[in-house]
């Protein structure tokens, strides 16, 4: 069976001051239809650059897709012409930005901003348009539609704003919904709600959802298979529950040891040590290396790749020889 | 979920406004603007008369005769029909060119913007071109290679004042293209076209408006300096021209100047203060919650 959304050995090289780096370097990915893929990894892993690469809007110049292939339901967009990914995007691709704050047109009432992404992909009039736009911000959970479509953005609050975006989003029913980072800058609560929220889109549009997050707990909560990205690569991809409850890769079982529990007795928040490397200083050795407690020279010398050597598969030498 | 009736939705514009509104030089700008409008449109109504006629007397001074109540110029023309005819054509041709300029400055500062790249520097270069050259003698060659009218003066005026215009425009759209908002319109599949003029233009505008008053002022100074300098319409009566005929005359008599000068001084100064109010009207910072 083949993938709605595949990715696959996706290169994308930016040019910058310090010369060409190279942002994703090999990634693949894929998710089916009615499924949550979580995307994990900190800052500068190359999340939102696959999130990017995927709409087709990643900035070039400096950007470009060096090599690989994003295919959705078998048709190819890396190359494919700009008024054919233009069509695609909003229609059968959304996305949900991460700052509701600043995604929102503080001109246009959100009502009518969301009547413009209809009408851009559906011949519809104004009126029906608007209409819809107050169906879609009474399905997203937002209290007196009719009144709050003709507000502006500034009016309401981050996680009224973000219903408003997933409205925006799922206006035209997309085939795949990319999140990226959809509740970073909404408090604990709210971040709850808007979960639930997806969950709820998802079962009645039976859209697949791509949950980019930083967030192990988002992660439990939402995703079906998770894939773990570190320095434009995916290091560690299987089921959610496996990766959460049998993490291989040591940079994997770091994220997750991250996670405040309530009532454990040391009071110290763990940490994984250092920061994602610079693009432009990455050498030949696995990217983790330097952070990593378990490496050793092979690790340094050599990069690993993906494949099953214990419980799933993961890109780890250690792992592979059974040190870890 | 209850309703909230009494809640009112209010657009930045009305926002905008409200703050205006409270601005007390901004609104003496606007009460100036609107009395010198109306007496320019609808004075000769009152006072008829064709400020080209020989009337009265040369120099005879301001109430001195109850029919002439400013006096009459070197040749003896009255010179109220002059300030209430002549305001029309300088207040015209100083919004046509006004809008000129926005709309050629609008144009290409948005693409140079948006694109940037090579179109970036294309624009800018010719920008630049246009910037460097003396507006005033630029305007003035304009002027004299095309016969003089009021039109071709108005474009003379909008072709030399566009590259601020320009500058301010691709420095809003420079700033403004980076925001989320617009890789969201991106992302729900807007065309460029789309994103330029319906998603950063609009957030653009505040500057742009308090630019575009501020020229109108600018305007009607430039053609003010044409008429003195002699290159304004002959067959139209205009405030520049008047104080460009009388101005051999100033040490034998003040008024035919002076008068035309005040009315040329006040409209610009009219035009300032509210382009000041809009200024701030539209910053946040100046806006109290």
């Amino acid at each position: 069976m083949t993938a709605l959304l595949e990715i696959e050995d996706l290169k994308v090289t930016f040019n910058t001051r310090y010369g060409q780096v190279t942002a994703l370097d090999g990634v693949s990915l894929h998710v089916n239809a009615g499924e949550t893929l979580g995307v994990v990894g900190e800052s500068g892993c190359g999340k939102s650059i696959t999130a990017l690469a995927t709409m087709g809007l990643i900035p070039m110049p400096p950007g470009r897709i060096a090599g690989g292939s994003i295919r959705l339901s078998g048709e190819e967009l890396v190359g494919a012409n700009p008024s054919r990914l233009r069509a695609l995007r909003g229609a059968d691709i959304a996305m949900i930005f991460q700052e509701p704050m600043t995604s929102l047109n503080p001109v246009f009432t959100v009502g009518d901003q969301i009547a413009e992404a209809i009408m851009l992909h559906q011949k519809v009039s104004p009126d029906q348009a608007f209409k819809d736009a107050v169906a879609l911000l009474d399905r997203v959970g937002i209290p007196s539609p009719d009144a709050r479509a003709r507000d502006y953005p500034h009016q309401l609050s981050g996680g009224m704003r973000q219903r408003v975006m997933i409205a925006m989003a799922v206006s035209c029913r997309p085939k795949v919904l990319i999140a990226d980072e959809p509740t970073t800058a909404l408090d604990v609560t709210v971040q709850a709600q808007i979960f639930d929220l997806l969950n709820e889109i998802q079962r009645d549009f039976g859209a697949a959802i791509i949950l980019i997050t930083h967030d192990m707990g988002a992660i439990s909560e939402m995703a079906d298979r998770v894939a773990v990205m570190y320095a434009g690569r995916v290091i560690e991809e299987a089921g959610a529950d496996d990766v959460l409850d049998h993490p291989q890769h040591p940079y994997s079982r770091g994220l997750i040891d991250c996670i405040p529990a309530l009532g454990r007795e040391d009071h110290a928040l763990k940490e994984i040590p250092g920061v994602v490397p610079p693009l432009h200083l990455l050498g030949d050795g696995c990217a983790f290396a330097d952070r990593c407690e378990h490496a050793n020279d092979r690790c340094r010398r050599e990069k690993p790749l993906l494949a099953a050597h214990g419980h799933h598969p993961a890109a780890c030498h250690g792992v592979e020889e059974g040190r870890i | 979920m209850t309703d909230t009736p009494d809640y009112k939705a209010e657009s930045p514009a009305l926002e905008a406004w409200r703050m205006f509104r409270r601005n007390i030089p901004a609104l003496c700008g606007v009460a100036m603007l609107t009395v010198i409008v109306l007496a320019t449109l609808y004075g000769t109504f009152f006072y008829s008369g064709d400020p080209f006629d020989v009337v009265w007397a040369p120099h005879e001074p301001p109430g001195a005769t109850p029919e002439f109540p400013l006096g009459t110029d070197y040749l003896g023309r009255n010179i109220v029909a002059g300030m209430l005819t002549g305001g029309g054509p300088t207040l015209a041709v100083g919004a046509a060119a006004a809008a000129i300029t926005m709309v050629i400055g609008i144009s290409l500062g948005a693409l140079a913007g948006y694109y940037g790249g090579w179109v970036d520097n294309l624009l800018m270069r010719i920008t630049e071109f246009f910037q460097v050259l003396p507006a005033l003698l630029f305007a003035m060659v304009l002027v004299t290679l095309f016969s003089p009218s009021l039109w071709t003066i108005a474009i003379a005026i909008g072709v030399v004042s566009w590259p601020q215009t320009a500058r301010l425009t691709r420095a809003e759209f420079l700033k403004i293209k980076e925001l989320e908002y617009v890789t969201a319109a991106r992302a729900i599949g807007a065309r460029n076209k789309r994103i330029i003029w319906k998603v950063i233009l609009p957030n653009a505008m505040p500057p742009l408006i308090v630019s575009a008053t501020l020229t109108i002022g600018v305007a009607i100074l430039f053609e003010a300096g044409l008429s003195f300098l002699g290159l304004g319409d002959p067959n139209v009566m205009s405030w520049g021209l008047m104080i460009g005929a009388n101005r051999e005359y100033i040490l034998d008599a003040w008024w035919p100047v002076t008068f035309p000068g005040l009315a040329i001084f006040f409209t610009v100064f009219a035009v300032s203060l509210i382009g000041d109010g809009l200024n701030d009207a539209f910053n946040p910072k100046l806006r109290e919650r």
